[in-house]
């Protein structure tokens, strides 16, 4: 795309194309689109966005995150535009570097949420009249928010994106701490914030799945316009600076979620089923985002860890039916996934690409098939194999509530202290693995596997390892699963589960650590709020894989490298060079 | 004990003859843009619905009962949407990712084929259950006097006979045509195709439209054949006819077909003499597509295997 730096009068390249034209046209009227956006966000705020009370009870007032409590007379999502209205305003007037892109994030933050506010008032309130005018009332709010958000994604364009600019900072250690604890307690906030906003889904809170869209849509535009102020790139800059704080920081913070709003025996196990996809999300990241080898069976190794802990964990209904100590189970279910592992990546040795992908993904059926046929009297077949007993240490069960002093904590907090600790352990793993000579030989392979070959590197066994090591880790994330849930059921473990985990790894970024933790997080919290819309969730989970691919196969958080291979537009590069020093 | 066998082999021949079909689809897109279109199941699916929407909702009720209308007209709307259905995927999500890295496409089709499967659960009438589906061919069943006697129903005769007149049609179509000698040339080099004047987009619409009618026309097929239609249907066959395509050389029309009764016949005589039984079949099948991807992915038909990046 070709950029048109901020005076009008100094065009770099002439219009080509019809779309530049227009962006060179506007580009004179630029602030005042932009002001004009910030404006017409914050009176669209104003404004009634439905003209009848839903039948589940009011709408909107439903819709915030619970830490903030009406300060303007508004609440939820119209909060929050008034909030990015103000910032379209300031950012248009002040003179700041990336202003432009700035703005444009701004502006589809504010695209997103007046965009599901309109679908979600008009479906669940039946035809377009809910949205403008019936009953003589009118309810424009959210048509002039979205006029709003648009004119802010173009004047954001036509002024001229800026570059983002780099901060080079650099502050007393002390400071830089300070500041690092600032940012991981607003995180803490934040997550906890959004992973309780809208409440339970279901039949408890109807509009808890909205709600949630709202809260991500509001934030992904907060977080686009602070990643393009340079902010974004400065604080994980720092945390790099402070790397072992960031870590024992970071895994504080998240122990400390429990102490939270989202502190309640239901988000303690939303958690925690997050925890289990996450890390097996990052063992599928191994095999896929290091080692480039498409796997589409993963969840298998999740099943094979689920089934071999069911069995060793004096299940009732085990035909093996002996008792082990759960760090033992663990052991023994990451080991025996790991072997699978090794079976299933031994093909490698002959197949390459799609047609790895397919072996992998017979695999997966003849798991699936078998396991659902009771194969050996080890998988329960359709009865699963239900009532594992639940982890118990010092006397105390993990599915009981815990009292620490004056504390009490709900039942499922322990499960979720320790699928944190798992979570970390598996990262840790991975982030040592990557850097390792294994994980570099791995990115060869994925970059180019006959010269990675010609360079040395013994690709089959790499390869092998790869599928190994993935394996084991969604092994040991299966046997917390099974014990969590307490039930081992071949259902859980079907290709869409597989695809699931593939689409988080590419959704979050491959071969990032926080991209399939984000990816996990997204894709298995959103069926959880968006429970009244179970029918669709499938249908738009495929719309958005295509449409992922199409318009950002890097994903969210992509890796520095991939970033260079597979960035659409060439301005979202940044150089391989500068982030590797 | 015989004429189990014989009527075995029979079933797996029919199976096999509706996976060659569909395998058919597999192999030329394959073997024009190498993209497994893992969609390409959906769109067997999608053109039975198609044809049972047709029948349903639109087929005057006089004309129901007589085949020779009702067949052809349902042939034809299968075919229809699913061509239809077919060429949107490829304008839509396929070709924004021609040059793309390798496991864009691959995962663009995945996300293709869950959406498919869903849109017609959510927006068919009651198509979250299986759905009958009409008997659009002469009814009953010819018994072959033999040992104990080997059923045959007609609309089996038909679907053999239908698929193996259609890969004939195919690859004539390929092996004469003018335009089926631009798919060939672009299958070889499309850089070179395109220099002696041969359109790559025209070429790669008209394989996926190709591939989807034959598709359409296999899902009213097993529609009369099995009498019931269901949204998985696609995902399964649809594996079962890559493996076949990949048993039989992938780019091949001949190897298509031959690959397809194997399949056929491994599912029907797996799941009559292999342990486990028919609870297994599935398992054979997989087994076989593994095997065959390890020690000769180049199928029976195959050329070489072509070092790809």
């Amino acid at each position: 795309m070709t950029t048109i730096e901020a005076p009008p009068s100094a065009i770099v390249t002439p219009p080509r194309s019809r779309l530049d034209a227009l962006w060179a046209a506007l580009a004179p009227r630029a602030t005042m689109l932009r002001a004009l956006a910030g404006v017409l966000t914050i009176i669209g705020t104003y404004l009634p966005w439905a003209t009848f009370v839903l039948n589940d009870g009011p709408y909107p007032e439903k819709s915030t995150l619970n830490f903030f409590v009406d300060p303007f007379g508004v609440t939820g999502y119209r909060l929050h535009l008034l909030v990015i209205g103000i910032a379209m305003i300031v950012v248009a007037l002040v003179k700041l570097p990336a202003a432009g892109r700035i703005i444009r994030g701004l502006g589809w933050g504010t695209v997103a949420v007046s965009v599901i506010n309109i679908l979600y008032l008009t479906i669940a309130g039946g035809g377009l009249g809910t949205i403008t005018a019936s009953d003589g009332s009118v309810a424009f709010g959210a048509i002039v928010a979205l006029l709003g958000g648009l004119l802010a994604v173009v004047g954001g364009t036509a002024g001229g994106l800026g570059t983002k600019p780099e901060l080079t900072w650099k502050l007393a250690w002390w400071v830089e701490w300070l500041i690092l604890l600032v940012v991981f307690a607003i995180v803490l906030f934040l997550v906890a914030g959004v992973l309780t906003s809208g409440g339970q889904g279901g039949v408890v809170n109807p509009y808890a799945g909205p709600v949630f869209l709202l809260v991500l849509g509001a934030l992904g535009g907060a977080i686009s316009a602070l990643s393009a102020s340079g902010l974004l790139t400065w604080v994980s800059a720092v945390s790099e600076r402070h790397r072992l704080f960031s870590v024992v920081v970071l895994l504080v913070v998240a122990l400390l979620l429990p102490l939270t709003s989202a502190g309640t025996e239901y988000w303690m196990t939303v958690a925690a089923n997050i925890g289990v996809y996450a890390a097996t999300a990052i063992g599928l990241n191994i095999v896929v985002g290091l080692a480039g080898l498409l796997d589409l069976g993963y969840v298998a190794f999740l099943g094979i860890g689920a089934f071999v802990a069911a069995n060793l964990s004096g299940a009732a209904a085990s035909e093996i039916g002996i008792e082990l100590p759960f760090p033992l189970v663990m052991i023994i279910s990451a080991v025996v996934a790991g072997m699978f592992g090794a079976i299933v990546g031994s093909p490698t040795l002959r197949v390459r690409g799609d047609y790895l992908a397919i072996v992998t993904l017979a695999f997966g059926e003849i798991f699936v098939r078998s396991a659902q046929n009771n194969i050996g009297g080890l998988t329960g077949g359709a009865n699963a194999i239900p009532n594992i007993p639940a982890v118990s240490a010092f006397g105390q069960s993990f599915a009981a509530p815990l009292t620490i002093g004056a504390v009490k904590l709900p039942s499922g907090v322990l499960y979720y202290v320790l699928i944190v600790l798992l979570v970390a352990a598996v990262m840790l793993i991975f982030a040592n693995l990557k850097n390792s000579r294994l994980g570099r030989a791995w990115i060869a392979i994925r970059e180019d596997e006959d010269a990675a070959r010609a360079m040395g590197i013994r690709t089959g066994p790499v390869k092998i390892l790869a599928f190994m090591i993935g394996a084991t880790l969604a092994g040991l994330a299966g046997a917390f699963f099974a014990h969590k849930t307490g039930v081992a059921a071949y259902d859980s473990f079907q290709f869409i589960q597989s695809v699931t985990l593939l689409a988080s790894v590419i959704l979050g970024g491959m071969g990032t650590i926080p991209g399939a933790v984000l990816g996990a997080s997204i894709l298995f919290v959103l069926p959880e709020k968006l429970r009244e819309f179970t029918d669709y969730r499938l249908l738009i989970f495929g719309l958005a894989l295509v449409v992922i691919m199409r318009f950002r196969p890097q994903g969210l958080i992509p890796d520095a490298h991939r970033r260079a291979e597979l960035a659409p537009d060439a301005d979202d590069v940044t150089p391989v060079v500068d982030v590797k020093k | 004990m015989l004429s189990t066998l014989l009527s075995q082999i029979i079933n797996g021949l029919v199976l096999g003859s509706l996976i060659g079909l569909i395998a058919l689809g597999y192999t030329m897109v394959y073997g024009i843009v190498q993209l497994i279109n893992f969609a390409h199941g959906e769109i067997f699916m999608v053109g039975a619905y198609g044809g049972l929407a047709m029948f349903s909702y639109l087929l005057p009720t006089a004309l129901k009962n007589q085949w020779y209308f009702a067949l052809p007209i349902l042939l034809i709307a299968g075919a229809a949407v699913s061509v239809l259905v077919a060429v949107a995927m490829e304008r839509l999500a396929y070709r924004p990712l021609r040059g793309a890295p390798r496991l864009a496409p691959l995962i663009t089709a995945l996300g293709v084929s869950v959406a498919l499967q869903e849109a017609v659960r959510v927006f068919y009438p009651n198509a979250t259950a299986a759905l009958p589906f009409p008997n659009i061919f002469v009814p009953g069943t010819l018994i072959i006097p033999f040992g104990d006697g080997i059923p045959i129903r007609y609309s089996a005769m038909l679907l053999v006979v239908v698929s193996l007149a259609l890969a004939f049609a195919l690859n004539s179509f390929v092996e004469r045509s003018r335009m089926g000698r631009a798919m060939r040339a672009t299958a070889q080099d499309p850089d070179v195709a395109r220099l002696m004047g041969v359109d790559p987009d025209r070429v790669i619409v008209l394989t996926f439209a190709l591939g989807g009618a034959l598709a359409g026309v296999g899902g009213i097929l097993y529609g009369g054949l099995y009498n019931t239609v269901n949204i998985d249907m696609g995902f399964q066959n649809g594996i079962f006819a890559f493996t076949a395509a990949v048993l039989g050389g992938i780019g091949s029309i001949r190897g298509a077909i031959v690959g397809g009764l194997a399949i056929g016949l491994v599912k029907a005589l797996g799941g009559q003499y292999l342990p486990g039984g028919t609870a297994y079949d599935y398992v054979w099948i997989f087994v076989v597509l593994i095997v065959v991807l390890v020690f000769r992915p180049q199928g029976f038909f195959g050329e070489t295997e072509r070092v790809r990046a």
